[in-house]
Parts: structure tokens; sequence; C-alpha cells
């Protein structure tokens, strides 16, 4: 199982590597994000604020490369006729698709970095990490957490033809709902309490806290991340075996 | 035991038409088919498009769920017990598909060697014989995206046995082959049974069912209309006369009248170059060609051949006959 996780996750990097649009895609997004960060608040005096601004705007990004990614990777599958091989693969059903989110994952923690790095070259963005061992902690326990929830949200894209227009429809709730496109104490209380279930949110609060609050606070985030990451995959192992089975009796699994 | 047992195998699919006023459609694919197939046998499934064979294989494969009846496979039910049957068979489907493009053959061989849980100490050496068995020796880093049809074909074929599985199902493998490719799929199949495959293969076209398999079934409109060795399918058709009658816009009243001739057991068409040709089976020794001729009056005849039944024949007439 881990020898397919690890071969899985490998073929799905080299397979978007070979792709120029993606590549063109991850070059220029940070870019935009780090822009739209600075220009957004318009706040050059508060070095504090438009770091926190970067760090939301390089989380955001992250998201929606894994679910963009993942259900761009699965709607790929069908058009390559490889999804029934997939599900017919004698490993658990969990360890072909999990590689495919983890991948996204990957290149969303690239992009993360990069949107920093963006902010700091072209804004002057002053990315002073406040904790740097938490930090390094927290980008791939974000990872993970964010890999971890595209996981459950594909189980339902092996389900649906329309996997992209669903991915891109689910990016928008999760920026809300953790804060990453405004700050919760804005929204009403429910969305944050919504905000706590999601892996994202931990994810940010422990980037958040690395670099702008206290080692504490991020390494509680940063546990909250692999306890919520846990949690979905279990979910997601369930949903993608109930999910198989729902393909299998309609017979869906071949139509693109 | 048998490799493989089918017995009153249906399924149907379900699909939903409309926004507000949401119609439900039901179509059969299978109406209670049964076989059986033994270990080291090539057992064929014949018939024409949509008729039920990709549907058996799907389901044979545990890709799909029966809607009743029951299936056997190495003594387990697919609908199930999935994970067992899948570490024992492998699949091939027809097609260009079921690759990654962007990868290079030996890419996706170590793939999906991984996935089928070929050992590690093992990888390396079986993807290198499955290379060279299939005659892709030396293009294996190439990328799939420049191959033809017939090295993807080649290459699904090495996929499937990757892990030397008990079955091997192959769902019309040489679909959309030129004949140069297609037959050296079909070189490498009956190298397969040589050594003692046991293969379960659908196709539609008669001469390789007839070249390939030990027993072929002819599935037609989600049922068994026949069953035996090629031999025997042919024998069915020993005492009739084909009557082949070139003709240019002949219409369905006219096949009809045809139908009706004395003597004759069923009437088909084919379309060769720009004539239509009517393709009429008669027992042997009726004398009906003036007859036929009679009722063709008014239409425009060309050639008129009478021959001996081939197997296609057979094929064709258990097809129009279901």
């Amino acid at each position: 199982m881990i020898r397919a996780f690890a071969s899985g996750m490998w073929i799905h990097v080299v397979q978007f590597s070979r792709n120029p649009f993606d590549l063109t895609g991850i070059v220029v997004w940070p870019i935009l994000y780090a822009t739209i960060a600075y220009y957004l608040l318009d706040s050059k005096d508060n070095p504090k604020l438009l770091l926190g601004a970067s760090l939301g705007a390089a989380v955001m990004l992250m998201w929606s490369l894994v679910v963009i990614g993942s259900s761009n990777a699965l709607e790929n599958q069908r058009w390559l006729g490889t999804l029934e091989l997939l599900v017919a693969a004698p490993v658990p059903f969990a360890s072909v698709i999990a590689p495919i989110t983890v991948a996204s994952g990957v290149v969303g923690g690239y992009a993360l970095v990069a949107t920093l790095a963006w902010g700091t070259l072209l804004f002057g963005v002053p990315l002073s990490i406040a904790h740097p061992l938490p930090f390094v902690a927290a980008v791939p326990s974000c990872v993970l957490a964010i890999g971890m929830l595209g996981l459950v949200m594909a189980s339902t894209f092996v389900l649906y033809r329309a996997a992209f227009s669903l991915g891109i429809a689910l990016q928008y709730p999760v920026w809300i709902a953790t804060g990453l496109l405004v700050p919760l104490s804005t929204l009403p209380a429910f969305v944050g309490h919504i905000g706590w279930c999601l892996g994202p949110y931990w994810g940010f609060q422990a980037i958040k806290q690395a670099t702008l609050g206290s080692a504490g606070g991020a390494w509680k985030d940063i546990g909250m991340c692999f306890a919520v990451s846990a949690a979905y995959a279990v979910i997601g192992s369930v949903c993608l075996h109930f999910f198989e089975r729902v393909a299998r009796a309609r017979g869906s699994l071949k139509l693109t | 035991m048998a490799a493989i047992e089918v017995q009153d195998l249906c399924r149907t699919y379900r699909s939903r038409k409309g926004v507000v006023r949401r119609r439900r459609t039901d179509v059969e694919a299978l109406k209670g088919i049964s076989f059986a197939v033994e270990r080291g046998e090539l057992f064929g499934l014949l018939g024409p498009n949509g008729a039920g064979k990709t549907t058996t294989i799907k389901i044979l494969t545990t890709l799909l769920l029966p809607s009743s009846g029951s299936a056997r496979v190495l003594g387990l039910d697919p609908a199930t017990e999935p994970g067992q049957i899948r570490r024992r068979i492998g699949h091939v489907f027809g097609g260009d598909r079921g690759l990654y493009d962007r990868l290079s053959a030996l890419d996706n061989l170590r793939y999906f060697a991984d996935l089928y849980r070929v050992p590690v100490r093992e990888k390396r050496a079986r993807i290198a014989e499955l290379v060279d068995l299939v005659g892709l020796a030396g293009k294996e880093r190439q990328r799939v995206e420049t191959f033809s049809r017939g090295q993807r074909q080649r290459l699904h074929i090495a996929r499937g046995l990757l892990h030397d599985p008990e079955i091997l199902f192959l769902d019309e493998p040489t679909i959309g082959l030129d004949p140069v490719g297609a037959r050296e799929v079909r070189e490498t199949i009956g190298g397969l049974r040589e050594q003692g495959k046991t293969i379960l293969l659908t196709t539609h076209y008669m001469y390789e069912a007839d070249e390939l398999c030990q027993r072929i079934a002819v599935i037609a409109d989600g049922r068994f209309v026949g069953e035996g060795t090629p031999a025997e399918l042919k024998d069915r058709v020993l005492d009739r006369t084909v009557i082949e009658i070139e003709t240019f816009g002949t219409d369905e009243r006219t096949l009809g009248r045809l139908r009706a001739v004395d003597g004759v057991a069923s009437v088909g068409t084919e379309t060769r170059d720009q004539a239509e040709v009517i393709l009429i089976q008669s027992r042997v020794g009726a004398g009906i060609v003036q007859a036929l001729l009679r009722e063709l009056e008014g239409s425009t005849v060309g050639k008129v051949v009478t021959r001996e039944p081939t197997l296609e024949d057979a094929y064709v007439e258990l097809v129009q006959t279901a």
C-alpha cells in the first residue's frame, strides 16, 4: 500500500510537470495572489497586517491548487480511461486516490512558499518569521491537512463526471469558512464553527501563529492539523469505498 | 471447478432525463446469460456492438454490479469479493485509452506493477520479459503519446499480464487496429493460449474468434443465441446456400418480399463499395434465384453469386434470428 502511494505520488507529479499549461499556471498564480494581497489591503504602513494578508493569500492559492488540481486530475483519469483501471487495482482505492490529492498538496506547498517569496521580492512584504522551527513543521502539516480534505472531496469526484466544475465551486466556501478571504470575526459565529472542522483552517492558523504569534500556539494548531487530517483520512477512505460501490452499481466509472 | 461460471446474469442500466419532470429510462443490457469457462480455455464472446459483451466482462472484472443472477470467478463472487478477484485476474480493454500518455511505456508499467503488487525484486525482470513478449523492446522509454494504436494495444496487454493473472479478460483487443497491428495482437494472444492461460475474449470479428477461440458464445441483444466450437457453429449452416445479389437502393418493403419467398431462411444486407449486397440464405438445392429476381423487378440488379456458407454466415444467421 505504501509502495502504491509513493509510486502514485511520483506518477502524478511527473504527469503534472509534463503539461506546459499547468506549469505556466504555477509560475503565474503566486505572482497574482501576492499582488492581490498587497493591493487589496493597501496597508504599506502596517507590515504585520501585510504579512498576515500574504499568508492568507498563499494558503488560499494552496487550497485552490489542491481542490482544482485533484478534481482536474480525476477528471483526466476518466478522459484517459485509467479510472476503471485504478478502481480495479487490488489495493485500497484510497491509496490510489490519496496520492493524487497529496501530489496536488505538494504543488500547493511550493505555491505557498512562492507567493510569500514574490510578495517579498516585488512588494517588500516583510517575511519575518517569528518561530522558524514551528513554521517549517506548519507548512507540511498544512499540505497534509489540505490534501486530506481534498481526499474527502475527491471521493465525490469519482462519482460525478463534472469533477472539475465541482472542484472550482468548492474553492470559495472553504476560503470563507477558514478565514482566508475575510477575518472570521466579521462573519456570523457559525461560520467560524464550520471552519474548526476544516483542515485548511488549522493549517492557516499554524502558519500564522509560527509567523506572527507564539510557538506554543503554533504547535497546538499543528497538533489539530494532524488530528483533523487523521479524521479526514478515515472519512475519505469510507466515502471512497462507498462511492466506488455506488459507481459500480450505476455503471458510471467509464462515463466521460 | 470452472475458472468462470455465470448463471442467469442480468444487468439493467438506469438513466434519468428531464429537469422538472424526471423520466426514468431502463436499458436491459444482459437478459439472463449463462456459461462456464474451463481453466486453460480460450473462450470467445462474439456479438455486434451493444450486444452485452463489455457489460459481461465488466461484471466479471468487478467493475460493475449485476442486477440479478450470479457469477463466480475462480470460485469467488465479483459483486461481494472484488479485492480477492482483482489480485488474480488481468483485463485489457480495446481502444487507445487507459494509459498515461505523457509518461513512457516503462513508467506506465512500473506504476501498474506497484498497483498490482508485483514484488519489488521481480518487477524489473517481469517488465523486461513482457516488453519483449509484446514486441516493444527498444521502445519502452518512449512516451506513450508517440505510440501507434497497435503499440498501445500491445502495451495494454503487457500491463494486463504484469502480475501473472490466472485469468485474462480481453475486451475487443484489436478494435481500430490496422490489419498488420491486429495480426500482431492476435499472435500475442495465440502465444498466451499456448502457455495455457485462461482467456475470455470478446470480439465482433468472426475470423478472430475462429482463429483464436476453442469455444464461442454468440451474444445478441443481451441473450446467448448460440454456443459451441467454431466447427459446431459452422455445422449449423452446412445445409444452406448463400445467394449474394448486388443491387442499388433496395428498400425495406422489397427485403420483406424476399423474406416471404418460399425456401428463404434469412435475408441481410451489407454495403460493398458503391453497391448494396443482399445476402440470402436458403436450403441447398432450393433453386430460388429466379423467384428472388422476380421480386426485385424494378430495382437495378448487378452481379448474382451463389456460394457455400462461411462461419460469418453462421454468425449473421444467429444474430439476425435472435
